[in-house]
């Protein structure tokens, strides 16, 4: 059921003559109408948002000798040993040179997808606005995104459709959904965050949907005997889901009817959180990317077929501590994405889900003690059945300082803009090329490089 | 025995107490403290609530503010602001004596300290038991429900979402006495001055480990070391000035249309130097303590770090205005007194941080003319209502921040109900304490054993002194995407944890308490007395106008009002068991009135 770009443009007419948005739906299927997409099947993406800015530079560790011997001059303190790294190798990379990579020893299911084809490493990707040189840098002599090395700020510029800070309400992965939630029977389910709330997951019609780790729960005061009176239940549910002339007032109606209706439509419909058992050690993030596989399990009776997810997991600003707390986040990381993607294969759905990481920022190559500090660009992972893995795209800069995209304190200018990371998801959930740059406006500064090759 | 180490008289911080602190700070002498915690931890203070005022005789003398004695309802409202919740007998109080009289009374009132409680606590643990995240929760929520220095408590609180601590911090969290300790200097600093506050809250090692700047050391360039930016960076971004140039009135400058940014990675470097060489505070300055080993002072937690000079960078430090040359000899506590004085006095803190207090306090956004008002009380030093003035005339006096905050038109006029966008969206925190407060909740074991509140989905998904970053539960900035909020280009700070979620979590939780009451125990250690409300169920007007009051500063509109009454009626007054049917409609007329909007909107 495709709706040609002219009918699109009537109905935005007719709704812009009558002087109102449209009702959601309405707007939200002529959208993605207009966007026409052909991509058939079931996809989806999902977002592992590492909360604090994951220093890049103990993540993946340069393991050849004269690479490593870079590695450990420039961090003193807080170098991980090679003798460490055995067994998270990745061997030579024809692409970088035949030099050689190690994964963090506690991502060992990372270095299995890797081996398996499956894992792909994006090195030094961060915000941009247009390319940019580390001369452009210092100079300022093209535009920057806002506010570098700011937590708050950079969090939002990576999930933005364009580098805005804190504020932003636009995030490119709400974006992708108001092209493709007409694919869905319930464009609601197109957005949904297991990990908090984040400005990724919000479009232009599409609103974030967020679910907790355990699943669907219900209001209790919305059925049943209320305080033994048989009929106050559905006064409640008026009362918490009414209107108001103030705009906060009516906001937490808007919110909590929400809720209600979308609560029932999954508690019929998901599997039990059993049906994927939790990994050891288990977590929190275990148990988002639990949910989010009963989601994807529940995608015939949900009628979903496009969807973008965001799980998320926190304690990556390591200013201090950060071999012992790096190694425990990872570690939990670990567990959680090698369970998901088991959970994927269990599914039969590993070539149609693919999972990627972002982060605040990178962190600077030096060290302050006993950690490392605000950077920019950094290296990302994914994963899935569809990706052309055992390969780092982009160039992984020679982990010293001076580089050529050293701006200080080894921090590096992204060689690939987070819009070049983007647009590659976007593309292969099924956004035409002309419809990527309404996710992303600047992804046209990057010329015919848009999208990167992983996918 | 107990060597209560925060107190202001403590050698490590005789240079702290130099800003018109005294006052205050003495509220909070040790030994009176200590007595008052015992006692209600034997269960004495949880029935011996809203005792006289201390100054109680003497507030009819206070001159007036510009405003006349308020109406029950403008009353609670004030309340609402200025307390964790109105409550019949601070209505009435405020009533006979007005804003003015109240506000004296409230900075004058001491309070008990939560380190002293925790000490307690610890003392009288069974062996083999140690402190745990709940007892940092439980005196807050001891404080908020029934502590008599309310309004300390509530600026404590929104000063507690500006300059965050977590006990989501792993290495925090191994010192709850130490988190108790920095809620204490909130507290202690409420009514006190900026420049003493960012002192204080620089130089508690709760922050230093939160932030990173304890055993924070020099940079060594052969090993391509630098100092730890972190505390350098916040300290600016989140604590002072933000990122851009501020106008009086709290919006941005504007040069050729856009905002200029307050600092750049320049700044951070200079700044980050000045924060070296401070580490736990002891009995000497060796390498070894300032590594954390060796013999440890015992109170560590709550002695504000000292200065290691031999760990403190002796380079050039340039940051904002201020430029301290290299030198021969490290000077740690000289360099911070340079780098705190340049940063409170930069023209962006009075409006960064009046407009924050403001919309924990009153409303999300403030028009920029009522930010300018409160900005120009924290510059001026000095807030002046009709023939009352507060404050000592010193820049950055919180009293007369806070004054005027509450005694603002823009907080006080009822007119402003009406605007769609005024108010703020009650943090749940807020909202359960007021429940506590308006039914004066009783703790069975006088330590309101409620614990951590932080999961979403069965509980409150915020606990006080758990914020997940420092960037607090919610941002200043905020604004909930795909809403009329947006497109009327307002902020909502709270909604950011309001979610699909969180709606649930909130009315299961409520639902439960207000029939069951709240925390461990069975029954629960926490219960409400609906004394009064029972006496009026008969009548489901007489009740609603009741709980409207306490609740809603009788702001409920019409339509929650007709919802509610029905719920109330829904239930019958049969002939026999009566008692049965007014707890049922009390506990209807409670719970819905907790779950509108009128009640999570504080307007």
């Amino acid at each position: 059921m495709r709706a040609s770009r002219r009918q699109f443009l009537k109905t935005a007419s007719l709704m812009s003559m009558a002087g109102v948005a449209g009702p959601f739906a309405l707007n939200l299927a002529a959208i993605g109408a207009a966007s026409a997409q052909t991509a058939p099947g079931y996809r989806a993406i999902v977002c592992l948002f590492l909360y604090g800015g994951n220093d890049q530079t103990n993540t993946l560790i340069p393991y050849d000798q004269p690479s490593y011997d870079q590695y450990l001059a420039a961090r003193d303190t807080i170098a991980i040993a090679r003798g460490q790294l055995t067994a998270t190798a990745t061997g030579a990379v024809a692409s970088q040179g035949g030099r050689e990579f190690a994964f963090h020893p506690a991502l060992t299911s990372f270095k299995t997808r890797w081996d398996e084809g499956k894992l792909a490493v994006v090195a030094n990707v961060g915000p941009l606005v247009v390319p940019t040189t580390k001369t452009q840098y210092s100079n300022r002599s093209v535009p920057l995104p806002p506010k570098l090395f700011s937590h708050n700020d950079q969090q939002s510029v990576w999930q933005a459709q364009a580098p805005l800070g804190e504020g932003a309400k636009l995030g490119w992965g709400g974006r992708i959904g108001d092209l493709l939630a007409s694919r869905n029977a319930n464009a609601q389910f197109t957005c949904i965050s297991a990990g908090g709330n984040a400005v990724f997951l919000s479009g232009q019609n599409v609103i974030q949907y967020q679910v907790g780790s355990s699943g669907p729960v219900a209001i209790s005061g919305i059925s049943g005997n209320l305080y033994n009176s048989p009929s106050a239940a559905g006064a409640y549910r008026s009362l918490i889901t009414g209107t108001s002339a103030n705009l906060f007032e009516n906001e937490l109606g808007v919110i909590t009817n929400r809720s209600i209706t979308l609560n029932q439509l999954l508690s019929a419909n998901l599997p039990p959180a059993s049906t994927f058992p939790l990994p050891t050690p288990t977590s929190n993030l275990a148990s988002q990317l639990n949910v989010v596989a009963r989601i994807i399990s529940a995608r015939g009776a949900l009628g979903t077929n496009r969807q973008v997810f965001l799980v998320s997991l926190g304690g990556f600003d390591n200013h201090d501590f950060l071999l012992t707390q790096h190694i425990q986040q990872l570690t939990i990381a670990n567990a959680a994405v090698n369970a998901f993607y088991g959970w994927l294969v269990q599914m039969g759905v590993q070539n149609d889900v693919t999972i990627f990481t972002a982060s605040d920022f990178g962190r600077t190559l030096t060290s302050n003690g006993d950690g490392s500090d605000h950077g920019w660009g950094s290296h990302h992972f994914v994963l899935g059945g569809s990706v052309l893995g055992h390969e780092i795209y982009g160039t992984f800069p020679a982990t010293t300082f001076g580089t050529s995209v050293d701006v200080g304190q080894g921090n590096m200018v992204p060689g690939i803009a987070v819009d070049q990371y983007a647009a590659t998801f976007a593309r292969w959930l099924g956004v035409s090329d002309t419809d990527v740059p309404l996710v992303l406006p600047n992804v046209v500064n990057f010329g015919t490089s848009r999208y990167l090759a992983f996918l | 025995m107990l060597r209560h180490a925060t107190a202001p008289d403590s050698t490590q911080r005789s240079d702290l107490v130099s800003r018109g602190q005294q006052a205050a700070v003495s509220l909070y002498a040790c030994t009176a403290l200590f007595t008052v915690a015992l006692a209600c931890l034997a269960g004495g203070c949880s029935k011996s609530d809203n005792p006289q005022s201390p100054q109680g005789s003497d507030l009819s003398s206070v001159p007036p503010s510009e405003y006349p004695l308020p109406t029950a309802t403008d009353a609670a409202r004030f309340l609402n602001q200025a307390s964790f919740g109105a409550t019949e007998a601070e209505v009435n109080k405020l009533r006979t004596y007005g804003y003015s009289a109240w506000l004296e009374d409230q900075f004058s009132t001491p309070g008990r300290s939560h380190e002293a409680y925790i000490n307690a606590v610890s003392a009288s643990l069974p062996a083999g038991q140690s402190l745990n995240d709940s007892h940092v929760m439980n005196t807050f929520w001891r404080e908020a429900a029934t502590g008599q220095d309310q309004l300390r408590r509530r600026v404590a609180f929104a000063l507690s979402q500006i300059f965050v601590v977590s006990l989501q911090d792993s290495t925090v969290s191994e010192f709850k006495r130490g988190v108790a300790s920095y809620l204490d200097i909130l507290g202690r600093n409420a009514f006190g001055n900026y420049r003493q506050l960012l002192n204080e809250v620089t130089l508690h090692p709760m922050m230093g480990l939160y932030l990173s700047h304890l055993r924070n050391r020099k940079e060594d360039p052969a090993r391509n070391r630098v100092p730890d930016q972190n505390y350098a960076r916040e300290v600016m971004q989140l604590f002072s000035i933000g990122l851009y140039e501020l106008n009086p009135d709290g919006t941005p400058k504007l040069v050729g249309g856009q905002p200029v940014e307050t600092y750049d990675s320049g700044d951070i470097v200079g700044l980050s130097r000045v924060f070296t060489g401070f580490s736990w505070a002891g009995s000497d300055k060796s390498d070894t303590r300032f590594n954390g080993g060796g013999t440890q002072d015992p109170d560590r937690e709550v002695l504000f770090m000292q200065s290691y000079p031999s760990f403190h960078s002796i380079s050039e430090k340039r940051f904002l205005t201020a430029v301290i040359p290299a030198g021969a000899t490290a000077d740690p506590d000289g360099d911070l007194r340079i780098a705190l004085d340049t940063i409170a006095s930069h023209p962006n803190v009075g409006p960064f941080i009046s407009r924050q207090l403001i919309q924990r306090l009153v409303t999300s956004n403030p028009t920029p003319a009522y930010v300018a008002r409160v900005a120009q009380a924290f510059g001026a030093g000095r807030f002046t209502s009709g023939l009352w003035t507060t404050g000592t005339g010193q820049r950055g006096d919180l009293r007369a921040t806070v004054a005027a905050i509450l005694l603002d038109p823009e907080a006080r006029t009822a007119a402003r109900l009406a605007d769609p966008g005024f108010g703020k969206v009650r943090e749940p925190v807020l909202r359960v304490a007021h429940w506590m407060r308006a039914f004066n909740a009783r703790s069975a074991s006088g330590n309101f054993l409620l614990g951590v509140t932080d999961d979403a989905t069965t509980s409150l998904g915020q606990s006080a002194m758990r914020s997940p970053t420092v960037f607090n539960f919610y941002r200043p900035g905020y604004v909930p995407p795909n809403t009329s909020i947006a497109t009327a280009g307002l902020v909502a700070p709270e909604l950011q944890i309001v979610n699909e979620i969180s709606v649930v979590g909130y009315s299961n939780f409520m639902l439960s308490a207000v029939q069951n009451g709240l925390g461990s125990g069975s029954p629960r250690d926490i219960q409400p007395d609906y004394t009064a409300e029972l006496a009026l169920a008969d009548n489901a007007d007489l009740l609603i106008d009741r709980v409207s009051l306490l609740l809603t500063a009788g702001s409920m509109s019409a339509a929650t009002r007709t919802i509610v009454r029905d719920a109330v009626n829904s239930i019958a007054m049969p002939a026999t068991n009566q008692a049965t049917a007014r707890q049922n409609r009390v506990r209807l007329a409670v719970f819905f009135t907790l779950s509108s909007p009128d009640y999570l909107v504080q307007k």
